[in-house]
């Protein structure tokens, strides 16, 4: 892995980047073993490793065994994404259930994501982890959820209505206030006579 | 309490008064000689003391006196009992004119009504 080789060169890259790796090729070709020590390695750090390149979507028994076990699955839990150019290939498709549903007193490599060494990642893993989406099953099921929610906001609503048609209101008449009515101060035009409006004790 | 609602919506639609609507009668109607509520408080009063215009009322007066006080005597927030009880007073005679306002039309209305029907 430690060889100096220029990984798809190929593929566009800025200058800078191709700049970097010219210098890490001058430093390589130096007998001097010290300096290619400290080069961690001379491939472009930007590029996927080989690992994790997805293979086509497998077709035959062989393929789908071979993927399999590529993803440390059996061939009977293996299922892969229907190929429809979503660039899924050969990555197995996984039941969608959240960390969340999993055994919190198992002792998880991972206890914080629930999951251990190894173990095949959904492809939406970061969607499904505790804090995010929860697939756990509810208490009531999802219509009956649904029923109570809609059924309470559309009684509310009916009552709305019911108490706009039917207002309720405390039986005396309309408060008496001077001035007419408090013309002036309610905005009315100084210069033009007011409608005058009497009040009496009763 | 309620039992006007129920006429209103129910028992007796017609003659029970709306305050949507405003029905005119007579306000002398029924009386030999009927007293003008008499306003104390002066525009320029309530306009100098900032009063809110829903305060603005025939009690304005003693609402003055008791925000003088309160203003007077801060932080005494005990004080002012008696400015507080005669603005509460008058507010609570304007509220029962108002509910006889309110049984004044509705008997009235009910009167309305027995008459035509006599006369039909």
């Amino acid at each position: 892995m430690r060889t100096c080789h220029p990984v798809r060169p190929q593929r566009p890259v800025n200058m800078a980047g191709v700049a970097f790796r010219r210098l890490a090729q001058t430093f390589c070709k130096g007998k001097t073993p010290g300096v290619s020590a400290f080069l961690p390695a001379c491939r472009a750090a930007s590029g996927a490793s080989k690992g994790p390149v997805l293979g086509p979507c497998p077709e035959t028994l062989e393929e789908k065994a071979a993927a399999a076990k590529k993803y440390n699955l059996t061939l009977s839990d293996y299922e892969a994404y229907p190929d429809k150019g979503e660039g899924y290939g050969d990555y197995p498709k996984l039941p969608d259930r959240s960390q969340h549903e999993r055994d919190p007193w198992y002792k998880w490599d991972h206890p914080d994501l629930r999951r251990n060494w190894g173990e095949p990642m959904h492809w939406d893993f970061d969607m499904y982890i505790r804090n995010r989406v929860d697939t756990s099953p509810t208490p009531v099921p999802w219509s009956t959820m649904c029923k109570q929610l809609f059924g309470f906001i559309g009684f509310m609503l009916f009552m709305f209505y019911v108490g706009e048609k039917f207002q309720s209101y405390q039986p005396v008449g309309p408060k008496q206030y001077p001035y007419n009515d408090l013309f002036l101060e309610k905005g009315g035009d100084p210069d033009k006579e007011p409608e005058e409006i009497k009040h009496y004790e009763i | 309490m309620g039992a006007h609602l129920v006429r209103r919506y129910i028992t007796e639609t017609d003659t029970e008064p709306d305050p949507s609507r405003k029905v005119e009668i007579d306000p002398q109607f029924g009386f030999p000689e009927r007293k003008e509520r008499e306003m104390i408080a002066t525009q320029e009063q309530m306009n100098l003391a900032q009063v809110p215009l829903q305060q603005r009322d025939y009690c304005a007066h003693h609402l003055l006196k008791l925000m003088k006080c309160k203003r007077d005597n801060w932080p005494n927030f005990l004080a002012c009992k008696h400015e507080r009880h005669d603005w509460d007073y008058c507010e609570h005679q304007d509220y029962v004119m108002r509910m006889k306002e309110y049984e004044r039309e509705r008997r009235l209305q009910l009167r309305k009504k027995r008459i035509e029907a006599e006369a039909a």
